[in-house]
């Protein structure tokens, strides 16, 4: 018997359970630099666009289509507002701006994806591409200069009950993602075509309309993050990619969480700061480098492991089941041959 | 007697026993050299069993004999049955569509190499002697996908034939080669397998056609429930005599069909509707009443729903429901204009296996679930609890768990319930019971009862005969994509079915009809324990393999 006794949640919360156990285990090891408000801070900011970031992964994977392009997305909208601000604009335009520069990217790939029936995975690597080279484009491969209007950078900074703001803004974005793929129809209408594509159009779904519109918002989000990037860490011609897999691995390992077997919004952002916690705290006790990388990457293979083993012993159970119906059997056992 | 020696197959006292009984009872085979042999039987009568233990898959229950041209097969070793020259070509050819014809036959025997480098020129050599076998003039190096569906088996029947390790093919199993070839095509099939069998290949012909059965076979084996009932000459059979010998006498007459006078305007209104898998269909639903469609499979009974409904692409004719002209290829349009439809492929194209039953449900009617700012789970709910109370889905406390964990014929219910919860007007239904254990096939049968009292009209394509007898006021029956026979009232059954199916004409009297319909009738229970009696019109042996399977394993709902 390998499985846990489902009272205690162990199945949906499991990340939960980490989370407090790397808390615990850190507080202890190094109770003057982990066990700190400072700590709490920094990460819970530092990683919101992260998390941002997986979602905007979230909305398209739960309708089976892949988004690579959002780490090219978040960088080009972060070098774009920065430039417009740099020029002169307003931050609500900047911020405007920077919101259509995205969508318009998920306009572009849903346009792909749908109407040229080009798989998604290679779509938006694709078009990951294009952008990194409208980037260069932009830039000229030189790093813009940091906008110095000081409303800049308290966009995101500005305390809330000693949390930066930016936090806030990520809670409220995964709440409002929460309502939509959960509590309304655009939502429901996505998981069923994740689900089965063809099952959802006989079942009078639009596909092509919703799988665009997936985009549209992943794209959206994209510039969202975009412009927090770089109002609180200011313009970098290549974080994006960097972004990117961390934010594949917490998605991936998200959808072990709470609504397991579901790709879900919430299950994403426990993923990211669980992974988050853990990096940090080794951060604080060592001081090699490739924890960051080292984490994302087996997280990434460790969730999907876990969710198709969790999916194997699921048939297993229910074969074992049937044969045991058949054979007459009173209790689930392996069948004779 | 026949010299054992002279044989190339020689089967004796060969049984087999699964978990849930016995396959195969004691069945034995001979053939010569040459010899074309068909093995007929209905659906579930044992014919994969037998074909499966000969190619070494399933080992047979001790006392079994089985020689291939004089030698010993070592039971349930298919190396040994290779290695004796038994070949299979089944209905699925096991072709790559993506790679060429030399790389396909190649791929069994190996490519000739010369330091390590394919020898084309070789290749080829060797491609074209195996396709003059079959007397196929084909480039060696077009792709597969690009032939014809006779050429294809033309390619499978020399992909199986070429000699391989010095062992010649002595027993060549053809398992039903026809079943998805259109009608021009058989012929060319046939000549293939008359030439096989001129080389002194023994050909072990499956087929559900019968004509083929008196066009090509020497001599037939028929399997019933595992026994064999007839071996002898095809010359010794008529198609009455083998129709008794494969149905048992239970050629049972219709049940409890009901004729509905057309009162209104049509439901459905079919025009003319054409398409790769129909050819000029015309027809009317009306509300209340409930049409069947039979076939056997290729003819256009499996695309007829789809296309109505727009899940294939129609390329002629008119399709109206309600008054309303259909736009070709949207089902939404369809379902804005009451339509519903049920498919045949459940786990792809019905339900979503990965969603909750209750998710599922109300897919199709969500608009009617939300309130701003939420879908309203608490009506969502008590709707899925009223399809699982209706159509007594179980566990009935499951309407939060994944469609997944729900037995077929459950799946099934709550992909009945999807559509009821939208109160459709007309249902289209591929396959509606199918994997549905007895009981809750009748429950479903009950329930389209109802909506077609209460006004709905169903279009209902099936492969189970019995299930179009029984629940039919009219039956209009295709082949080769046409409708040949409209059948209702007494004319609906089985017997009538299969012979407008097949194309048999009927030249027996009235008389001698309703005195075999009055023996049979007793027979209904026996058959329908026995799930599945569609065998001559479906007439396709993988459908039923898995079909049978899959049924036996969803008749014990959890």
């Amino acid at each position: 018997m390998r499985r846990f006794p489902r009272s205690f949640g162990f199945e949906k919360f499991s990340g939960v359970y980490l989370w407090a156990a790397f808390i615990a285990v850190f507080s202890v090891l190094s109770p003057n630099l982990f066990a700190t408000s400072v700590t709490l801070h920094s990460v819970a900011a530092g990683k919101a666009v992260s998390a941002i970031l997986a979602l905007a992964i979230v909305v398209p994977l739960v309708c089976g289509v892949y988004d690579l392009s959002v780490g090219a997305n978040i960088n080009f909208t972060t070098i774009v507002v920065v430039k417009l601000l740099t020029k002169g604009w307003s931050i609500p335009a900047a911020v405007v701006i920077g919101l259509l520069v995205g969508a318009a990217i998920g306009v572009v790939n849903g346009f792909i994806v749908v109407k040229l029936k080009v798989n998604s995975f290679i779509t938006t690597l694709g078009t990951a591409s294009i952008i990194s080279a409208f980037q260069v484009i932009v830039t000229d491969n030189r790093q813009p200069l940091p906008p110095t209007l000081p409303a800049w950078r308290s966009f995101t900074t500005t305390k809330v009950f000693g949390f930066q703001i930016i936090v806030l803004y990520m809670l409220v974005i995964a709440l409002l993602l929460w309502w939509a793929l959960n509590h309304t129809p655009f939502g429901r209408y996505l998981y069923a075509i994740g689900g089965s594509p063809e099952a959802a159009r006989l079942s009078g779904v639009k596909v092509d309309k919703y799988t665009w519109l997936s985009l549209i918002v992943s794209g959206g989000l994209c510039g969202i993050a975009g412009v927090f990037y770089g109002s609180i860490a200011g313009p970098s011609l290549s974080f994006g990619g960097s972004l990117l897999l961390p934010a594949f691995a917490a998605v991936f390992l998200g959808s072990t969480q709470i609504t397991p077997g579901r790709f879900n919004v919430w299950g994403s952002v426990l993923a990211i700061y669980v992974l988050a916690t853990g990096v940090k705290g080794l951060q604080l006790l060592t001081d090699v480098q490739w924890l960051d990388p080292m984490f994302s990457g087996v997280a990434l293979v460790a969730a999907v492991a876990i969710a198709n083993g969790r999916q194997r012993s699921g048939d297993e159970r229910r074969r074992k089941k049937l044969s045991a119906e058949r054979n007459n059997l009173p209790d689930p056992q392996p069948s004779m041959s | 007697m026949i010299d054992v020696l002279l044989s190339a197959l020689d089967v004796r006292a060969l049984s087999k026993t699964f978990v849930g009984g016995r396959a195969l009872d004691e069945v034995s085979l001979r053939l010569k050299p040459g010899e074309i042999h068909a093995l007929l039987g209905e659906n579930g009568s044992g014919k994969s069993t037998l074909i499966k233990v000969l190619s070494g898959y399933h080992r047979p229950d001790p006392g079994a004999e089985i020689q291939i041209a004089g030698e010993q097969l070592q039971l349930g070793d298919s190396a040994s049955s290779f290695q004796l020259g038994a070949r299979f070509v089944h209905q699925d050819l096991g072709l790559v569509e993506t790679s060429s014809v030399l790389d396909n036959l190649a791929v069994v025997v190996g490519f000739p190499t010369r330091f390590g480098t394919i020898n084309r020129r070789k290749a080829r050599q060797r491609a074209l002697a195996a396709l003059a076998e079959v007397h196929l003039e084909v480039d060696p190096n077009i792709l597969v996908s690009t032939l014809s569906p006779a050429q294809k088996t033309s390619v499978a029947v020399a992909r199986a034939l070429q000699p391989v390790g010095g062992g010649a093919a002595r027993l060549l199993v053809l398992d039903e080669p026809t079943a998805r070839l259109p009608e021009q095509e058989v012929e060319l099939l046939l000549s293939l397998v008359r030439n096989v069998a001129q080389k002194g290949i023994a050909v072990l012909y499956v087929t559900h056609r019968l004509d083929e059965v008196f066009d090509i076979a020497e001599t037939a084996t028929v399997l019933r429930d595992g026994k064999k009932v007839f071996e002898g000459t095809v010359a010794s059979l008529t198609r009455e005599s083998l129709l008794q010998h494969l149905f048992g006498t239970s050629l049972e007459k219709g049940g409890a069909a009901v004729v509905i006078a057309p009162t209104t305007n049509p439901a459905l209104r079919v025009r003319g509707l054409g398409s790769e898998s129909l050819a000029n269909v015309s027809f009317d639903v009306h509300p209340g009443e409930i049409v069947g469609v039979a076939g056997i499979t290729g003819s256009g009974r499996d695309a007829l729903c789809a296309t109505l409904f727009g899940a294939r692409s129609r390329d002629l004719g008119e399709v109206r429901i309600n008054d309303q002209p259909v736009p070709a290829g949207r089902p939404t349009s369809a379902m804005e204009l009451g339509a519903a439809y049920v498919p045949a492929e459940r786990k792809i194209q019905g339900a979503f296996l990965e969603l909750t039953a209750r998710e599922n449900i109300s897919i199709g009617d969500l608009k009617s679930f939300w309130r701003l700012p939420i879908l309203r789970r608490r009506s969502e709910t008590s709707a899925a609890q009223t399809w699982f109370d209706r159509f007594e889905i179980r566990p009935s406390t499951g309407i939060d768990r994944l469609v997944s964990t729900f037995s077929g014929g459950n799946q099934q219910k709550i992909v009945f319930g999807k559509w009821f919860q939208r109160q459709p007007t007309l249902f289209m239904l591929d396959e509606p019971t199918q994997g549905v254990d007895v009981g809750a096939k009748g429950e479903l049968h009950r329930c389209l009862a109802d909506a077609a009292r209460q006004g709905a009209a169903i279009l209902m394509s099936s492969s189970d005969t019995d299930e179009l007898t029984s629940t039919c006021s009219r039956v209009i029956v295709l082949r080769s994509g046409a409708v040949v026979a409209e059948l209702v009232g007494a004319d609906i059954n089985p017997h009538a079915i299969a012979r407008a199916s097949l194309g048999i004409g009927t030249h027996e009297n009235a008389e001698h009809q309703v005195v075999q319909n009055q023996d049979l009738v007793h027979q209904n229970d026996r058959q329908q324990s026995h799930m599945h009696t569609d065998v001559l019109s479906d007439g396709v042996l993988q459908e039923l393999i898995q079909n049978v399977a899959v049924r036996e394993e969803e008749q014990h709902p959890s």
